[in-house]
């Protein structure tokens, strides 16, 4: 009788220190067949279905915001490839306007820095940002969580991702990544193409990938399309211009360097730049073509030896490279019901 | 009773399992050292609200808030022995008392002659899976009185805010300055760093026995927030809210600590 009752102690200890932190199938997380490893650290946080539709479910929650008007999909929402679509810089409660334009939410697995200036360096810290911000959610950390705990609906969905009741911070941000990270947007034409899946480009759209393998993708580099470094491009500095990187850093060399943006999904997530200052892609060309300005750190490779800035580029060539940046949109993401406000 | 090897060697093997689960383990219940922080400005007691104080150019001012983060204590025996205490983060805010005796737990016996903490939270855990974050870490503990950057992840290490009649007037009419000192150098070490770290002599020994949990009574003196290494002046400076110009206020808050007294009991 002795010995049975030692191995249900043991079973019982065993089972007590088995991470009582997960629950439900593990989710495995695909990497495409053209992109390189995720860097995401997914062994601190393993994606699981209840995890991930919990993530969903604060996602598109507006509790987190002070007068519970506003969620992340407000600013992140999904037709714009989580951008908040048309406005310049986004509008947080009370309609009160951020500095910078909102960046889309997509193969987030293989960031490590986030926002324009990559003030934040890991995924799962990234929604206390928006939801502190006076301009954004304008709420505390401790409102969010109490809000939270009070309803019916979300002690019940943590105890389906986490095994119990208990919501706290940790696993309130990392539900949240869970989600963030299932944003992969990797099914556009152009990946089809490059797969050789039985899609073909049209000759413009070919003509604009060889333009931009040779003008743009040495930043916009990769399968990501952006080489994840923090560059100045040129922009017309105004009197109160964003110093960018330079805030997070105090150096010299980083100020008014934005991190490089990818481009997948770009038709579909203007307006355009840290400030939102460009409303189509034309402009943006445009930009580069004709109105670099030689600013503190204007990046080297937008200044010729001779002097001469920007990116030599013909009318003819621009519309061709734009022609090949609509192949990025990924119509499947941008539709995935499993994505989309519940 | 004829004891069962087999059950023995279970035994065993269910203690292996049980402490190797962490969260499970019990606390050893062994003498502590209170830390007491005592915040004064000069020779007057620290009270929040309408109180005015002078700081030495002067400059009249009241305060409404006073935080601070204490980690990484470490205490040094008379032997020249070092003891570290890495895991344990305290919070201190003069609006709650309660905060303003952190105990030091699992002090090993000894007599201590000299301590030395940081004012801050180090990199390692400012850089740290969020998960590990809890207690005074975790930012669910701070409501509105906030001590983490979200625009740029970091905890906030020192915040002294209130106002003064030299503070110029802002639109609603009020005089605030507000000091938020914090930077921990970044994930990539780049970015500015100002964890300061003090280390004080006890003149005395703090005597750690069984029976004894002494308490360091630390004198903390906002005059020399304003005037040690570097003069600050309200009328000039009443407003610091970023990690790259907040040096200068770190080498000065490091200088408000000193060792008042020990209790040994």
């Amino acid at each position: 009788m002795t010995r049975l009752w030692a191995g249900v102690w043991i079973v019982l200890l065993v089972w007590s220190c088995s991470s009582p932190e997960r629950t439900g199938p593990e989710v495995s997380f695909t990497v495409p067949a053209n992109f390189p490893k995720p860097l995401y650290a997914f062994e601190r946080n393993p994606l699981t279905t209840s995890g991930v539709e919990l993530g969903k479910a604060l996602f598109n929650e507006t509790l987190l915001s002070k007068d519970n008007t506003i969620s992340c999909a407000e600013c992140h929402s999904q037709p714009y490839g989580f951008t908040h679509h048309g406005h310049d810089v986004s509008h947080g409660i009370h309609n009160l306007k951020g500095t910078r334009n909102s960046l889309p939410l997509q193969n987030l697995a293989w960031e490590s820095e986030f926002f324009w200036d990559g003030g934040v360096p890991d995924l799962d810290l990234v929604p206390i940002a928006p939801i502190i911000s006076e301009v954004e959610m304008g709420e505390t950390m401790t409102n969010v969580i109490d809000k939270l705990r009070a309803t019916k609906k979300y002690p019940l969905l943590f105890k389906k991702a986490f095994g119990t009741e208990e919501i706290t911070t940790a696993r309130f941000l990392q539900s949240l990544s869970q989600f963030m990270l299932t944003l992969v947007s990797a099914n556009s034409r152009y990946d089809h193409f490059v797969r050789k899946e039985g899609v073909t480009l049209t000759n413009d759209e070919q003509a604009g990938l060889h333009l931009f393998q040779q003008k743009c993708s040495s930043c916009h580099a990769g399968e990501l399309f952006t080489d994840r470094s923090y560059r100045n491009n040129g922009l017309f500095l105004t009197s109160d211009a964003d110093e960018g990187r330079f805030r997070i850093t105090n150096q010299e060399k980083d100020r008014y360097t934005f991190r490089v943006p990818s481009l997948r999904n770009v038709a579909v997530t203007g307006p355009y730049m840290h400030d939102g200052r460009f409303y189509t892609l034309e402009a943006v060309l445009d930009h580069y073509a004709e109105n670099v300005h030689d600013t503190p750190n204007l990046d080297p490779i937008l200044k010729a030896s001779n002097g001469q800035r920007g990116i030599a580029l013909t009318q003819q060539e621009r519309q061709q490279i734009i022609a090949f940046l609509k192949t990025l949109t990924d119509e499947e993401f941008l539709t995935n019901k499993q994505l989309a406000v519940p | 009773m004829k004891i069962n090897p087999l059950f023995l060697l279970l035994f065993a093997f269910c203690t292996t399992v049980f402490t190797a689960c962490k969260n499970e383990e019990p606390e050893p219940d062994g003498p502590s050292l209170t830390l007491e922080f005592d915040n004064r400005v000069g020779a007057q007691k620290l009270v929040l609200g309408t109180t005015p104080y002078k700081n030495d150019f002067g400059e009249e001012f009241s305060v409404t808030t006073l935080n601070y983060f204490i980690s990484n204590v470490s205490l040094k025996k008379t032997d020249g022995t070092v003891i570290k205490f890495p895991d344990q983060y305290f919070l201190i805010r003069q609006a709650d008392s309660e905060t303003w005796e952190p105990k030091l737990k699992n002090v090993p016996e000894g007599d201590y002659s000299e301590v030395s903490f940081m004012v801050g939270v180090d990199s390692l855990k400012s850089a740290s899976p969020i998960a590990g974050r809890t207690g005074v870490l975790d930012t669910y503990a701070y409501g509105e009185d906030n001590m983490w950057w979200g625009w740029n992840s970091g905890y906030i290490f020192f915040k002294f805010e209130g106002t003064s009649p030299v503070v110029p007037a802002n639109g609603a009419g009020l005089r605030p300055f507000q000091y938020h000192v914090g930077g921990y150098g970044g994930y990539t070490n780049q970015a500015p760093n100002n964890i300061r770290t003090v280390t004080l002599p006890l003149n005395g020994t703090a005597t750690v026995r069984k029976s004894i949990s002494p308490t360091i009574h630390f004198v903390v003196n906002l005059h020399k927030f304003f005037n040690s290494t570097t003069a600050l002046k309200l009328q000039e400076t009443k407003s610091v809210h970023d990690p790259s110009v907040a040096a200068p206020l770190a080498n000065n808050y490091v200088n408000m600590f000193t060792v008042d007294h020990i209790h040994n009991d």
